[in-house]
C-alpha cells in the first residue's frame, strides 16, 4: 500500500482529507497498472476538479500516477484550495514535478478535449440549494459549504460535470468520479450508458453512516 | 503558472467556445513578470512527450507575447530514436521555456471577447463575475 501524503492546513476553510478521500486513494492506486499501460509512451495530462487539501494530486505525483510523463493541473474555485494544494505538494518533496494550480469553476477555462485523467471528488451532500461562491474571505464555513453541498440530490454539480465530460476528456481520457448512495450512483451509471459512456464500479465501502464509491467513465 | 500550462487554458465565456480567437489567451507582455523555476530536471523523454502533445502555434504566440520570437514556425521533429547534439540543445531550450518559465503575475485576454483574467503568485483566475458566469 502506498504511502498517504501528509497534510496540514487550515481545515477551517479547506475540506479536511476525510473517507471519501481516501477512497480516492485507493481506487487511484488499484488502477495504476491499467492506466500506466494505456499512457505508455504518452503525455498525461491530469486534472483533478475541486482539489481542495490537493492530497488525490500529490498522491498521484508521489506514486507516478498515470505514468513518469504527467503534468497535473489542479482545478478549484477556493483560492484556500490552490495554495494548501501547492502546500502539500511541497511537503510531500513534489516540487520536482509539473504542477500548475489553475483557478477555475469546474472545467470552465480548460481547453477542450485535453485532459486525460480527470479526477473529482464532488460537493455531494444532498441539500436544498447549492450555496453561492463567497464574496469575500470572511466567513471561512462559506468555503467549507461550498466544497459540501451539492444541491437536491448531491448532484447538481456532479450532473454537470458529467454532462460535459465529453468536451473536456481527450479522446483516451478517463474519469473517476466520487459518489455517496443518496446520489443514487447506479442510476448515473444507466444514464451515462446510456449517453454510450463505459461506466464502471471500481469500488464501494461503507464510511460511517454513508456508503461512499467511484465510478470510472470512458469512451 | 508554468508555460506549458498557457496550452491548456482558453477563455471561459461559453459563447466563446465556438471561437477561433479564444485560444490561446493572449499575454500581455509588460505585465507578466517571469520567473525561472530549476526545480525541475530536464528529461529529453519528458519533453519529447510534451512536445509531441503541444499545439505549437499556441506556444509560438505566447512566446512571442512574452517578448521571444526565436521559436521557429514549425514544430521541431526528432527523427531518429537516437538523439543527436543538436536535438538536445533544442530540447534543452524547450526545457527552460516550457517547464522552467514560470508566469508569476500577469494578465491574459481573450481575443474573442477581450474579457481580462489575472495571474496572481503563479495561479490563473479564470473565474468569471456573475453576469458572466
Amino acid at each position: 500500500m502506498f504511502p498517504t501524503p501528509y497534510v496540514n492546513c487550515d481545515y477551517n476553510k479547506v475540506y479536511e482529507p476525510s473517507e471519501d478521500s481516501f477512497l480516492l486513494l485507493d481506487v487511484l492506486e488499484s488502477e495504476q497498472d491499467a492506466l500506466r499501460t494505456m499512457f505508455r509512451n504518452k503525455l498525461g495530462v491530469v486534472c483533478e476538479i475541486g482539489c481542495g487539501s490537493g492530497i488525490v494530486t500529490t498522491f498521484m505525483m508521489q506514486n507516478k500516477i498515470p505514468s513518469t510523463d504527467a503534468v497535473y493541473i489542479p482545478v478549484d474555485i477556493s483560492p484556500w484550495a490552490l495554495e494548501a494544494t501547492m502546500d502539500t505538494a511541497k511537503r510531500n518533496g513534489c516540487s520536482a514535478q509539473y504542477l500548475t494550480p489553475v483557478r477555475a469553476n469546474l472545467t470552465a477555462g480548460l481547453k477542450k478535449n485535453e485532459v486525460d485523467v480527470l479526477v473529482f471528488n464532488p460537493p455531494y451532500v444532498p441539500n436544498e440549494t447549492i450555496p453561492e461562491m463567497p464574496l469575500d474571505d470572511k466567513n471561512e464555513d462559506d468555503w467549507l459549504d461550498l466544497a459540501l453541498l451539492g444541491g437536491n440530490d448531491g448532484m447538481v454539480v456532479t450532473r454537470k460535470l458529467l454532462d460535459g465530460l465529453q468536451d473536456i476528456l481527450s479522446s483516451h481520457g478517463v474519469a473517476y468520479v466520487l459518489f455517496c448512495a443518496r446520489n443514487w450512483p447506479e442510476k448515473v451509471q444507466e444514464y451515462m450508458q446510456i449517453k454510450g459512456w463505459n461506466a464502471q464500479l471500481i469500488e464501494k465501502r461503507k464510511a460511517g453512516w454513508e456508503v461512499l464509491s467511484v465510478y470510472k467513465f470512458w469512451r | 503558472m508554468k508555460f506549458l500550462t498557457t496550452n491548456f487554458l482558453t477563455c471561459s465565456v461559453k459563447e466563446c467556445d465556438r471561437s477561433n480567437n479564444s485560444f490561446p489567451l493572449h499575454y500581455k507582455g509588460e505585465a507578466c513578470q517571469l520567473e525561472q523555476d530549476e526545480g525541475i530536471e530536464f528529461n529529453p523523454e519528458f519533453l519529447l512527450r510534451v512536445i509531441d502533445r503541444v499545439e505549437w502555434d499556441a506556444v509560438v504566440s505566447v512566446a512571442k507575447d512574452l517578448g521571444n520570437s526565436t521559436l521557429p514556425q514549425q514544430k521541431p521533429v526528432f527523427e531518429n530514436e537516437e538523439l543527436s547534439e543538436e536535438d538536445m540543445i533544442v530540447l534543452r531550450d524547450l526545457h527552460v521555456l516550457l517547464i522552467q518559465t514560470n508566469i508569476v503575475e500577469g494578465e491574459m485576454t481573450c481575443r474573442n471577447c477581450g474579457h481580462i483574467y489575472y495571474i496572481k503568485n503563479s495561479i490563473p483566475n479564470l473565474l468569471l463575475p456573475p453576469h458572466l458566469a
